[in-house]
Parts: C-alpha cells; structure tokens; sequence
C-alpha cells in the first residue's frame, strides 16, 4: 500500500473534512467514554501525522476548549446539580437557601456520582466533536475550501479572500498606529484609545483595499463568471421555491398533526432546490489553474474510512448496543468491539495517505 | 432612509431574507413549542439539522442577496469589513467571548444599508472563523445571527449624520449584544437535556411558560456574564468611536462612488441607475 517514492503534497481539503465530519458523526452517537477517547486519540494521531504545515495547528485549541467543558459541566453539575437520581452519594456541599419563586434550582447538596459521570460523558461527547472538527481545521485549512465554492458565489468569495488577506494586516496597522502613539507619550490603553485606533487603521484598510478594487477593475476582473438574466431568474425561482419548500416541510415536522410524514421529504425537496440554485444561478469560464489540487484513491479511501465509524455508530444506535449510551454506574461501560474497530479504521489516513510537503523552518 | 444602498435589496432577495429568518427563528425557538414525543425522538438530531439547514440557507440568502450586483468596489468594502470583524475576532480570541467585532458591522449596515448589513455581518464571523480555525456547527447560526444584526442596523430609522445616530447605534449595540447570546444559547440547549443544572433544562413536552422559565433561569445563570460585557463593550465603542467610524465608511462609500450612474448603459443590462446624483456624503 505504500509506495516508497510517494510524492509529497496535500491532500484534497474536502476529503479530509468528509473524514472529520464522519468521525464527529459516529462521535455525536455514543456517550461511551472509551469510545469517545478512542475518537480523540485517533484525531491526535492523525494531525500529528499528516497536517497542514503551513499553518498553527487549531488542535491543540480545540482539545482545551474539550477540557475545559468537561470540567466546567462537571464542576456546574457539582454545585447546580441535574436531573440525574442517582444513590452514590459522593459527598455533600452545604445548601444554599432560595426563595420560594426560584424553588426548582438548588444550589448545594448532595453530589452524586450517578449526575457527575451522566455530565461528564455527555460533556465528553461535546470534546470529542470538537476534536473531530479540530483535526479537519488542522488537517486542510478551511480556506482552501473556498476554491470549491459554485460560481454563483463567487463574488462573495472573492469579498472572504480579501478580508482574510487584510485582516492579518490590520493587526499589523493596528500595533503600528499604537507605537507611533506610544511614542508621543500616550498609553496606547483603555477603550478611549482602542477607539482612537479605529480611524487610521480603517482609513489605511479602505485606502489598500479600494486600490486593490481599482486594479482588478483595470484586469477585467468579473469575467471569470458567466450569468446571463434567464440563468439568474431560474435561479431566483429555484432559491424561493425551495426555502418556501424548507418552510413548509419544517412546519410539517414540527406540527406533528399537520401531516408530519410528508415533513421530512418536502423538507429535502425544499433544501435540494435551494441547493441547486446556487449551481444554475452562473457558470464559471474554465481556467486553468495555480497548483490544481487533484482527487486521487487516497482521497477516496480516506472518505470512506470516515464513514465507516459514523455508519456503524448509527446502526449501533438505533438498535441499541450494549454499551453504545453506558449506563452512569460506578463501573466501566461495556464496549462494544465493532465499534472499537470502526473507530480505529479511521485512523488509517495516518499512514496511507500522502506525506504533507515540508516547510522550511 | 440613508438613500445609499449599495446592494438594493430586491423583492427575491427580500423575500429570501425573509423566508431565512424564518427559519432562523424556527431553528432557535424550536424547543418551547414542539410536542414532548418530537424533542424526546429527535432532541438529539435536532441542532445538526438544524446547523446544515441554517448552512446550505445562508449560502443560499448571500447568493440571492449578491446575484449579479456585486462589483470590485463594492467587493472590496465588504472586504475591508470582513477583514475588521475578522480581525478583531482574532484579537478577542483570548477574552472568552467579549467580541467588539459587532460594532463594524453594526456601522457598515448602518452606512451601506441593510443589504451590506446582512453580507457583512455574515461575512466578518466567516472569515473570524476561518482565521481562527473555528469552522463548526455553530457558525451558521452565528451567521444568521451576526447577518441579522447588521441588517437591523441599515434599517434603523435614524437620520443619517444626526446627533440621535449616536445613541441610537450605541443601545442597539447593547440589545443585540445581549440578544446574540440569548438566541445563540438557544441551539445548544435542548442538548443539554437533563444535564442542565436542575431547574434549568430543558423540558421535552412541558408547558411554554415552564420551559421559557427553565430558559430564563439558564441565561441569568450562565450566560448573562458573557453577553452583559460583550454588550456594554459594543455600545462604548460604539459612543466612542461611532461618529468618526461612520465618516470613514461614509468616506469610503463615496470615494467607492457608489451610486454614480453608469452611463454606457447597454440594453438589457441589470445595473440599476441610481436616482440622484449627489455624492455618498451629505456632510462635508
């Protein structure tokens, strides 16, 4: 399976993000906390083999943002309490009497392990989502999805690109408008200050950024996308047909007395018809372009692995497994080993897909 | 009215808005009124949905709102506004959630109208999260959410360079400060089910008024600490920085020349032909 000379580039942005959001579905349907570990450490591995050099790694910020809901919810569950009853008392904070109105909150009292493990596991689901969404942030930037966007919006991609572009050195004009302050003899702090910063700085971003207008205007920017009335009008049509079909299939699932079988597929028909307006709306001319990025087996496969975990963690859902939502006893959760095995399948991009290409320190 | 819409918001693009926030408002609100056997069958699935309904709908509303009537200019003040939020979401990053990015885009719909409103709203949090690598469920609904701010701001009716501007701006800064957290709880709690501190969750098939009760008690516990702050920040700036901010914008709209006719106007062609002649700027 692996080549010894394989040439070393990314992989295509939407195969990894199809793997990450896989891995968070299966995540999403499980409160196992040693699958839910297994998710995170399968994220671990293969960021830390196969990300995206040429950005900081978002992991790490989002395994702290995992850590700190846990603790947080078990730390709140402790003090608020939740709706678990359970009879392993853990220990007993001192009571904090409330008045009569605000009768259903407690804050205080017996702290169960029951209510503490149910939070726990459920914040630990949260995590594991959010490492999942993590190891897609760092695995292909986002903004290299943007190439994909249909050329009905092509525009509005262009408005991304430039502030992301901009954005960095706003933070750059920023720090050099508050030196040169500093160096007349203010403190560069407080709101009044910050407030102050806001008119050179935007002064100096609409300066570069009309400029930046002026020359693509000089480049015949705008021919890239070909929509003509007909096309725009179909479009049009299309778009409110299908949000008055989303409209109308969300109020047939949510009321369940008006109908709600037909609610789900009027609710597709409706999202499909929004969805395919964006494709009839304009037509993007071909062009050749800078470092195409290209859609090998390795890409395919990664998909594929990514579903399996999530297809079989919705089957084991939906026909209750021993072990896929654990009961909150003081004893370790039943595991179910096909589950296991699917999450670890998704691990396999670690090894088999191309080696990012190195950066210069 | 401020007379200078740089996007005109057409009846589609009315309507799609509109149809959005709709559905916006359905994907939020949803928990206090559906019955006990929906929330306690798909209270789980409920927000994914919802988070790639919200998605695809956004996309959908900017293409409609945008089709065709975007230019280089009007690309890069939308840019510049982009850049802003994005920007001062990454300064924030640190500060657990005090986000003055709202102010930009507060000023940007209220100069631009509300068709900029809504793109630059959406926009700023795109690009936030693009630089911060925090691309999740939740930016849908901060799309809609920041869109809709930036929106209601062009619509405010206020006299364009008036001294009421001012305040104006300033506590629709702080309503929406605090209305951004309240609604952006929103997809998230049902989640938390029984797990919510007690006397706090949500209720599957309980009465409306016990649940907004539920709701209420959550927020002031643990949200309002957040959103008070963010929502305070927002108006200071706002008092502090609004008037010259909003001459920048202004400036930058009529050195964009917005609204100049375009005169070799070929049959057929959309670009609309503005009614007046005069500059962006009525002051000055």
């Amino acid at each position: 399976m692996t080549r010894p000379r394989h040439k070393a580039r990314l992989q295509h942005p939407a195969a990894w993000w199809l793997w990450g959001l896989g891995l968070a579905t299966a995540a999403s349907r499980t409160t196992n906390p040693v699958l839910l570990l297994l998710v995170i450490g399968v994220c671990v591995l293969v960021v830390s083999e196969r990300r995206d050099p040429a950005t900081v790694n978002p992991l790490p910020a989002f395994l702290v943002i995992g850590a700190v809901v846990v603790a947080f919810r078990v730390v709140m569950t402790a003090l608020l309490g939740n709706g678990i009853v359970g009879d392993t008392v853990v220990l007993t904070l001192p009571r904090v009497p409330l008045p009569d109105w605000a009768a259903a909150v407690r804050i205080g009292g017996t702290v169960t392990l029951e209510s503490l493990l149910y939070a726990a596991y459920d914040a630990l689901r949260l995590a594991a989502v959010l490492a999942c969404l993590g190891a897609a942030n760092a695995l292909a930037s986002p903004r290299r999805l943007l190439r994909y966007l249909p050329a009905t919006l092509y525009d509005v991609g262009t408005a991304v690109v430039v502030g992301l572009t901009f954005a960095p050195q706003l933070l750059t004009d920023a720090r050099d408008v508050r030196a040169a302050r500093t160096l007349r003899g203010r403190d560069g702090r407080g709101l009044r200050e910050m407030a102050r910063l806001t008119v050179p700085v935007l002064e100096t971003a609409f300066e570069r950024s009309l400029g930046l207008a002026a020359s693509m205007e000089s480049r015949g920017y705008g021919r890239a996308v070909r929509s003509t009335t007909t096309s725009r009008r179909a479009a049009t049509g299309l778009a409110l047909a299908g949000l008055v079909g989303v409209l109308a299939g969300l109020y047939g699932l949510l009321d369940s007395s008006a109908g709600g079988v037909l609610g789900l597929p009027v609710l597709v028909l409706g999202a499909v018809l929004a969805g395919s307006s964006l494709l009839v709306g304009a037509s993007r001319d071909h062009r050749s372009g800078h470092r195409r990025e290209r859609w090998t087996w390795t890409e395919t496969v990664t998909v594929l692995v990514g579903a399996v975990p999530a297809a079989v963690l919705v089957v084991a859902s939906a026909q209750g497994w021993d072990g896929v939502v654990p009961s909150q006893q003081a004893q370790l959760p039943a595991v179910p080993l096909l589950a296991v095995l699917a999450v670890l399948v998704a691990a396999t991009p670690a090894f088999f897909t191309p080696r990012p290409r190195e950066v210069a320190p | 009215m401020t007379g200078r819409r740089v996007i005109p918001l057409r009846w589609p693009a009315v309507v799609a808005v509109s149809v959005v926030g709709l559905v916006g408002l359905v994907a939020f609100t949803w928990p206090f009124f559906v019955t006990g056997d929906f929330a306690r069958d798909h209270g789980n699935d409920a927000p994914w949905l919802f988070a790639v309904l919200l998605g695809l709908l956004a996309v959908v509303c900017l293409a409609e709102v945008t089709a065709g009537r975007l230019d280089a200019k009007t690309i890069a003040v939308l840019g510049v506004a982009a850049a802003a939020g994005g920007g001062l979401r990454l300064l924030s990053a640190g500060t657990a959630g005090l986000e003055p990015m709202f102010f930009v885009v507060i000023v940007a719909g209220r100069v631009l109208g509300p068709g900029v409103g809504f793109v630059s709203g959406a926009l700023a949090v795109t690009t936030g999260a693009l630089l911060t690598g925090g691309v999740g469920p939740w930016l849908p609904f901060q799309m809609i959410c920041a869109g809709g701010i930036g929106l209601g701001a062009g619509l405010l009716p206020v006299r364009a360079g008036g001294r009421a501007e001012r305040w104006v701006l300033a506590a629709y800064a702080l309503v929406t400060g605090l209305a951004f957290g309240l609604f952006m709880n929103l997809w998230f709690w049902p989640f938390l089910g029984t797990n919510a501190p007690s006397g706090m969750g949500f209720v599957p098939g309980a009465p409306l008024s016990e649940n907004l009760a539920h709701y209420g008690l959550f927020y002031l516990a643990t949200s309002l600490g957040w959103d008070l702050p963010r929502g305070v920040l927002n108006a200071v700036l706002v008092l502090l920085a609004g008037p010259a901010l909003l001459r920048v914008f202004r400036r930058g709209a009529r050195r964009a020349a917005f609204g100049v006719p375009v005169v070799f106007d070929a049959p057929g062609s959309d670009l609309s032909t503005p009614a007046s002649l005069t500059p962006a700027e009525p002051r000055r």
